[in-house]
């Protein structure tokens, strides 16, 4: 009895490994093969690639079209999500807390970013935003509005799971028993304790809109070039170049989702105050 | 001399009247408790003296003030809340000393009160510990080191004690009994648990439906309950009517409609051991034990006199193992033990 159990329990394990064997080697497959193709002079007629090469590296580097491109990624991705955080987070406090009955509404229009795809998205915002009292459409603006709608779940949810965890509320009637008002027990009790969670939620927000291309491509398009919609336009001229910006994208994020990992640990630590020490009260 | 005075207090939820028109007063340095069911709106008093909850109509002072419009933060109360609230990102020490902070008093002046404090919830040398490596108790024991620490006019404890393990809720019940005594802290203590209500105060306060239904010493109280829900809610109090017991054929009927007699005042003797009771000052009858069983110091018998329910306690002893269930047993009711209810609910 026991000894088959072993076994079973044993093979269940190769089973367990050879699956996430694969499973790794079929998503490290593309991976590696844009890595080879990034860092080869040439591929083409032959099984293996020829000739070891930075140089599609050095010319992105110093391609001043890339590295504004990059910048201009940053640059969108930055200010949607400092936006996103400093009006989403003091509304969904508010409204989970002091108007829980309209939180059902705010939860409706968070969903709607995954009710329209993309496309029709921006079609009607350029309808609506090319003309008239606000012409944003082809200016950073329009693509910021869009994110800002683009990463709403991502922001609700992690920032409505960290009052939840906190227990908001009675953090806020303790402080403000204490002598604080609301602004100041806000920012110097929910704030500290909401931050590991919200910071998950913009990394989570930064690399969405990072890896974004088909609203970029058609609010903006040539006119505000952000690193997809440069990478396209680069996938045209030279196959080795487009894979050392996916390359280099690809670490970007990697080192972004390092991060996000890290801060998530951190924060369960943090967090793991229920199975706390055993009573030593004398 | 009232400390607290709350005049007509009333509070409405959508149509549902939490509190009606409740009026009470506190003496300084008093420890009262508001007991109830939950629902009962003992909460919902105890968060509107704090001011976290508005009232719909009535006033509240404390001392000379009126307090009733002030935002919580200009009250002068403490409070503890059953979930502890304490600041997960702030230490002991700083968990203590926010309140002082808030106040705008300057290090060199708080420091000394916060280490004084921590060490009258003898927590000496766990400054730096955040709450998430606290036990319960010591969580339960730093709130009310932060609520004490600004020296309040009242504190309030909104069921302190409900989320600790028994052996704790009983040594940290002491406890704050004992910090109350010495600091002369006028408090007010919301429970459920009458156990815990009968212990630590100096007066009780029954609540019922949004109002205040018995107020009294705890032995007051405990004996002597004005209404049937007291007597219900407060022990395994016996309930009968006048005419329950003119059915149950008992030996003398007493004066009055309603009467709560406590399951240990009641003599249950085997059949044939019942001379001893004189009719004067007992009301005795006969039936059979209905089932026993064994609470731990005492042993409680359901008892049936000719359809009258009675529920019976007695101390271990020779005599009273004799009798099982299904044993034929005279019952003997002390007259005097027959509290008259107001009326029936």
């Amino acid at each position: 009895m026991k000894d088959t159990s072993l076994i079973q329990r044993k093979d269940g394990r190769v089973w367990n490994t050879s699956i996430v064997t694969m499973l790794i080697v079929y998503l490290c497959i593309p991976v590696a093969g844009t890595l080879a193709y990034s860092l080869c002079q040439e591929w083409q007629g032959t099984i293996l690639p020829k000739g070891f090469t930075l140089k599609w590296y050095a010319e992105i580097f110093s391609d001043t079209r890339f590295l504004e491109a990059m910048g201009r990624s940053l640059l969108v991705s930055t200010i949607t999500v400092v936006i996103s955080l400093l009006i989403m987070i003091p509304t969904i406090f508010i409204i989970v807390l002091y108007y829980p009955k309209l939180e059902r509404t705010l939860q409706i229009l968070v969903l709607l970013p995954f009710a329209f795809p993309g496309v029709v998205a921006a079609v009607g915002l350029i309808k609506v935003y090319s003309s008239g009292p606000l012409a944003i459409s082809g200016t950073i603006w329009i693509l910021i509005g869009a994110y800002f709608i683009v990463v709403l779940p991502y922001v609700y949810q992690s920032t409505r799971n960290s009052l939840r965890t906190i227990n908001a509320k009675d953090l806020m009637d303790a402080a403000e028993v204490l002598g604080a008002s609301k602004v100041s027990a806000f920012h110097s009790v929910i704030v500290p304790n909401i931050l590991p969670g919200v910071l998950t939620a913009s990394l989570l927000s930064f690399s969405t809109i990072l890896g974004e291309f088909v609203l970029a491509n058609i609010l903006v398009g040539g006119s505000y070039e952000t690193i997809q919609i440069y990478l396209l336009s680069m996938m045209r001229v030279s196959g080795h170049s487009a894979s050392a910006i996916i390359l280099i994208f690809f670490v970007l994020v990697f080192v972004l989702s390092a991060i996000i990992l890290k801060l998530g640990s951190w924060n369960s630590r943090t967090n793991v105050s229920k199975g706390k020490p055993k009573e030593e009260d004398r | 001399m009232s400390y607290v005075r709350i005049d007509n207090v009333s509070k409405k939820y959508n149509d549902l009247a939490v509190l009606k028109n409740v009026s009470l007063s506190i003496k300084e340095g008093e420890f009262i408790t508001l007991l109830g069911p939950s629902g009962c709106g003992k909460s919902t008093l105890l968060r509107a003296i704090a001011g976290l909850n508005d009232i719909d109509t009535g006033s509240i002072h404390v001392g000379d003030k009126d307090i009733t419009y002030l935002y919580p933060k200009d009250r002068e109360v403490g409070m503890v809340f059953q979930s502890y609230a304490l600041f997960p990102n702030m230490n002991v020490y700083n968990n203590i000393a926010f309140g002082l902070k808030m106040e705008g008093m300057k290090k060199e002046h708080y420091t000394p009160l916060v280490e004084e404090m921590i060490e009258l919830i003898d927590l000496q040398g766990k400054g730096n510990r955040f709450p998430h490596e606290l036990s319960g108790g010591q969580q339960q024991r730093v709130a009310l080191g932060r609520a004490l620490v600004k020296r309040p006019k009242i504190l309030l404890l909104d069921e302190p004690l409900s989320a600790l393990d028994a052996k704790i809720r009983r040594t940290l019940r002491n406890e704050i009994r004992k910090i109350q005594q010495r600091l002369k802290m006028t408090t007010i203590f919301v429970t459920h648990d009458q156990e815990e209500a009968l212990t630590i105060s100096d007066r009780i306060f029954v609540m019922n439906h949004g109002t205040i239904e018995q107020v009294g010493a705890p032995e007051e109280i405990y004996t002597s309950p004005k209404t049937e829900y007291v007597a219900r809610f407060i022990g395994n109090y016996n309930v009968f009517s006048h005419s329950e017991i003119l059915e149950a054929g008992m030996s003398v009927i007493p004066q009055g409609e309603l009467f709560a007699v406590r399951p240990e005042a009641i003599v249950i003797a085997l059949d044939n051991h019942t001379k001893d009771y004189t009719e004067a000052t007992f009301m005795t009858g006969m039936g059979w034990v209905n089932q026993v069983s064994v609470l731990g110091n005492v042993i409680r018998f359901d008892v049936d006199v000719n359809g009258l329910k009675l529920t019976i306690d007695a101390l271990h002893d020779t005599e009273i193992h004799k009798i099982k269930e299904n044993s034929k047993v005279a019952v003997a009711i002390p007259l005097t033990e027959c509290k008259p209810l107001n009326h029936r609910d």
